[in-house]
């Protein structure tokens, strides 16, 4: 690489050639700094050019080690975040490209921060800074790495228990909530081999902390803990019961709903640490130690904060009959969605021919299908309690009645289920949701029945009439069908089904329904010739015809 | 002579006093003899050079308020349009700290807010009742998308580091008999602050409310006038030479104004300790408790003719005293308003548990331990790290000019053209 500095120099004079061999072949170039008030000093500033600029690397710009939590916009490296170096590839010489840095540098960054425009930018990326200030404390002998939280952040300080599960050194605060903690710790496996009680002072805050604001020695934390817990909160919290003769782990957790950050007191219990065969004990920290916060709450991990529905669907407990290709991955939705409770029924174990299309795979085959999708359902999403029944819809509805159930969801195809399902709403009455697939999904119906309709009309199960195509005798719709013979679909195809399922079933809980209706997903007249010779459209799915597919709402006859 | 209210709620507050600040003052000039006045002024030199520092640090640039007071004026203007009424029955005017010069900038990105009064003579304008009043200014303040707030509208402007705040009011002396006689009774207008007494919509009650926010201006500002410091001809300058800062010409508050000063420096300290989360922001003393306290203090102290070799002396005085200066009448806190009789700013203190009296209490001790810190260093270095610290003014800036003087400033402030890579052949 040949580069001409000498010229970039005259332009920027705070340019020193005099180059500097830095890690991995790259080179530096000190920038000469002006003098710096009060405050706002580093040690130095230096152009860096990795090995391989410009061919395929940027140049950067690097601070001293002492910018890192002093000035913003510098990252742990000390390398400085500003739109410079546009990089290979825009039309610029190397030269050039430099030029701009030096400029972006001086623009963005040095004069800005002289007359105090970036003070307040630690505020705009708060937890990015955490993350910095919690990864410059970090080591292999910490007690704790980080604090999960599965609740909303309180109103008022709390003090409350908290489970140390190693060996992933990860404290989840569970503020009462047991059973999502416990599925919480589920979804951990072998990070969560032993428990270990530890307290937590649960804070809310009202400002993001920043490098200037956020606690950092025992002294400020004496104060923060003083001020914010009540006396009673303070006795429990400074004298925690010793627990097997042992301390117990004390840790702060600060939060709001925009940022969390949370430190482990000194005075807990010594750390062990094992060295292959060998276990070595730490004793405990002297100051306080920054740990990073993560939300597994279900406000967060379902909504992001952005959907209260969420609060209402928690409690919210949905039937499901039928663990197939629809319900299965319905059920996946579901609980995606965070619904709190699902009651999973089918009576059958995963097959083969199951694998292409359905939310389990290989691993679970030869296992009831309702009671793999429940662990698999369960172990990702803590904040849904999915319970499996490997029986008949039949049998459980004989068993048991609807009472408590928000919404029932009929995915099972079989009109035996739907009779029966009209009798038990019969005593019990509860909103119905019924949804299957024409073959190849060549339409995807979703009947959505408020409590009190019924869906059979007299003696007559309505489905047939209700299908967008008329299918010839030779495309076996029902299953078990003559095994081989057993028309197919892909996943993707089913995907617009499993999708209008969903949706309406969420619809369903959030707003209840007063006219029973009926909402399709029709596919056009190319996908029909694709599959099979001849299909037609009834006469109401005809605006499908030249679509490749469109979703059709009707009124339940 | 009849010993004033607030002179014997320094006299309760100096007997329950919990620290002696001053005491770790007097170390500070042990040595020294305090009628040898150049040492004293020497010896709390660094002291007055770094608050001087934060002072200056949280005014509110000019720009920000000449900002601000535009957009009041601008609203003002909109207001006499959108409601037809003639100039002369209304009048929009500043209140709160943007009249006492105790308007301070706030830590982080919090907006500063500017209060005013939207006054109304309705004794030539056909206003039916409070709340059809209060409506009606809402009304007419549609297009800046206001929202009702107790007593006021508020404006917030998208970009702008403040919001207004507007209190329709009328005139006390304009309001007819019939509707002063269904004011709530608890709040009738006081004799001594009679002239500047405005009646203001209590939406909850849909009331009319007394309120004085000049009269309280001129209270705060009288009792400022008030002189403390022993050294009664000596100008705020000799001061700031002494401790050698150079005065600042056009510097509202000056270390001799001790009064609006401490004023400054404790609701800073306040906002600081929100953003530390030593105190919840709910249940934050408010300014105007703070501000009432301190005056009542500062008249008290006056009222019993006690005086201070140096502001310092006043400022630690008054931090250690602020606790003692709620009143407690039968189990309930009380922080009156001077000039409206019955109206206890502390109100809300008794109906929430304490936490609001936790937090002040709290506040006070913060703010009485951070002084106890500051006071204890002797090193200036070190005296400045603190003092910045504490009161949250990290840095240091340097004209707008910047740093150009260095001969480190680009040549060029034009960026090279991007060329677009073809292949040549275009």
């Amino acid at each position: 690489m040949s580069l001409d500095l000498s010229s970039i120099q005259k332009d920027f004079p705070c340019l020193i050639l005099n180059p500097k061999k830095r890690e991995r072949g790259a080179t530096a170039y000190r920038l000469q700094l002006p003098e710096l008030p009060w405050g706002r000093e580093f040690a130095w500033a230096e152009l860096l050019l990795p090995r391989g600029f410009p061919e395929h690397e940027t140049a950067s710009i690097i601070l001293s080690p002492d910018a890192v939590l002093r000035v913003p916009h510098v990252e742990i490296t000390g390398a400085l975040c500003i739109e410079g170096d546009p990089g290979p590839g825009q039309g610029h010489t190397a030269e050039e490209r430099i030029h701009l840095l030096l400029l972006a540098y001086h623009d963005q960054f040095l004069q800005p921060w002289l007359a105090g425009k970036l003070d307040e930018d630690f505020s705009k990326e708060s937890l990015n800074y955490w993350t910095i200030a919690v990864s410059q404390k970090r080591s292999n002998r910490d007690p704790v790495c980080a604090v999960w939280t599965v609740d909303e952040c309180p109103n008022q300080p709390n003090v409350m228990e908290g489970l140390l599960l190693l060996p992933g050194r990860l404290v989840v605060a569970n503020n009462g909530k047991q059973a999502i903690t416990n599925r919480v710790i589920q979804s951990l496996g072998s990070k969560a081999k032993q428990r270990i009680r530890v307290l937590v002072a649960d804070i809310p805050i009202s400002h993001t902390f920043t490098p200037s604001t956020w606690p950092s020695n025992n002294a400020d934390f004496e104060r923060l803990l003083n001020g914010r817990l009540s006396k009673p909160q303070r006795e429990q919290f400074r004298r925690p019961p010793r627990l097997h003769g042992r301390g117990v782990h004390r840790i702060v957790l600060l939060r709001n709903l925009m940022c969390g950050f949370a430190y482990l007191l000194p005075g807990g219990p010594p750390t062990i640490v094992e060295y292959g065969a060998q276990k070595r004990s730490f004793p405990s920290l002297s100051k306080p130690l920054p740990l990073s916060v993560t939300r597994v709450d279900p406000s967060w991990t379902v909504g992001r904060d952005q959907h209260p529905v969420v609060t209402q669907r928690l409690s919210q407990h949905v039937l499901v009959f039928g663990a197939g290709a629809l319900g299965s991955p319905v059920v996946d939705h579901l609980a995606k969605a965070g619904i709190g409770f699902i009651t999973l029924v089918d009576p059958e174990n995963m097959e083969t021919t199951n694998i292409g299309r359905h939310l389990l795979g290989a691993e679970s085959l030869d296992r009831p299908k309702a009671e793999a999708v429940a662990e698999r359902v369960n172990l990702g999403h803590p904040a849904t309690l999915v319970t499996a029944k490997k029986m008949s819809a039949e049998r459980w509805l004989r068993e048991n009645s609807l009472t408590n159930f928000d919404l029932i969801l009929d995915m099972t195809g079989e009109s035996d289920v739907r009779w029966y399902l009209d009798q038990a709403r019969l005593q019990h009455s509860c909103p119905l949701l019924i949804g299957w697939m024409e073959p190849y999904v060549a339409a995807a119906h979703v009947c959505m029945l408020p409590a009190g309709a019924t869906w059979m009309q007299g003696f007559t199960d309505p489905m047939k009439n209700l299908q967008a195509i008329t299918w010839p005798d030779e495309v076996i719709q029902l299953e078990p069908g003559c095994s081989s013979r057993f028309q197919s679909y892909t996943a993707a195809a089913a995907a617009h089904a499993i999708a209008l399922v969903a949706e309406q079933s969420l619809k369903l809980l959030e707003h209840s329904v007063i006219e029973s209706q009926i909402i399709s997903w029709v596919r056009g007249q190319r996908y029909l010739d694709e599959h099979w010779e001849g299909l037609k459209l009834r006469e109401w799915a005809l605006k499908a015809q030249s679509q490749d597919g469109i979703i059709i709402e009707r009124l339940f006859p | 002579m009849a010993i004033t209210k607030n002179a014997t709620l320094v006299l309760n507050a100096e007997s329950g006093r919990r620290i002696q600040l001053t005491e770790a003052l007097s170390t500070i000039t042990k040595d020294l003899s305090l009628e040898d006045i150049s040492d004293n002024l020497r010896a709390y030199g660094p002291w007055v050079r770094e608050l001087n520092y934060v002072n200056q640090h949280i005014t509110v640039p000019e720009e920000d308020i000449d900002a601000a007071a535009a957009a009041y004026t601008d609203v003002a203007k909109h207001l006499i349009r959108e409601l037809g009424w003639s100039d002369e029955l209304i009048e929009v005017i500043p209140q709160g700290s943007a009249r006492t010069q105790t308007l301070i900038r706030s830590p982080g990105r919090d907006k500063f807010d500017i209060d005013a009064v939207c006054q109304v003579d309705i004794s030539h304008v056909d206003v039916v009742n409070p709340v059809g009043f209060f409506n009606k200014i809402g009304d007419g303040l549609q297009r800046y998308s206001a929202t009702a707030k107790k007593r006021c509208w508020n404006i917030n402007y998208a970009g702008k580091p403040f919001y207004l705040e507007f209190t329709p009011s009328v005139p006390l002396e304009t309001v007819p008999e019939d509707t002063l006689a269904s004011m709530a009774p608890k709040y009738l207008p006081s004799k001594e602050y009679l002239s500047t007494a405005l009646a203001v919509v209590d939406s909850p009650t849909e009331k009319w409310k007394t309120s004085n926010p000049a009269g309280f201006s001129s209270w705060v500002n009288d009792t400022a006038q008030r002189q403390l410091i022993q050294y009664l001809l000596m100008k705020a300058d000799s001061f700031l030479e002494a401790a050698g800062i150079t005065p600042v010409p056009d510097q509202d508050i000056e270390i001799t104004d001790t009064l609006r000063l401490s004023i400054r420096l404790f609701k800073r300290h306040r906002d600081m300790c929100i953003h530390r989360s030593i105190i919840d922001k709910e249940y934050k003393p408010i300014s105007v408790i703070i501000v009432t306290l301190l005056t009542a203090c500062y008249a008290g102290l006056a009222d019993l003719d006690r005086s201070y070799t140096h502001p310092m002396q006043l400022l630690a005085d008054l931090a250690e005293l602020l606790p003692g200066m709620v009143d407690v009448i039968d189990g309930e806190y009380h922080v009156d308003n001077p000039t409206v009789p019955g109206e206890n700013f502390a109100e809300r203190w008794n109906g929430d548990g304490g936490k609001r009296h936790d937090a002040f209490q709290i506040w006070c001790d913060t703010l009485a331990g951070d002084i106890r810190i500051i006071l204890a260093i002797n090193d200036e270095q070190e005296i400045r790290r603190e003092v910045r610290r504490i009161f949250g003014c990290n840095h240091e800036t340097v004209s707008p000019s910047g740093p150009g003087g260095s001969g480190l400033t680009p040549k060029t402030r034009r960026p090279p053209p991007a060329v677009p890579k073809t292949s040549g052949l275009a």
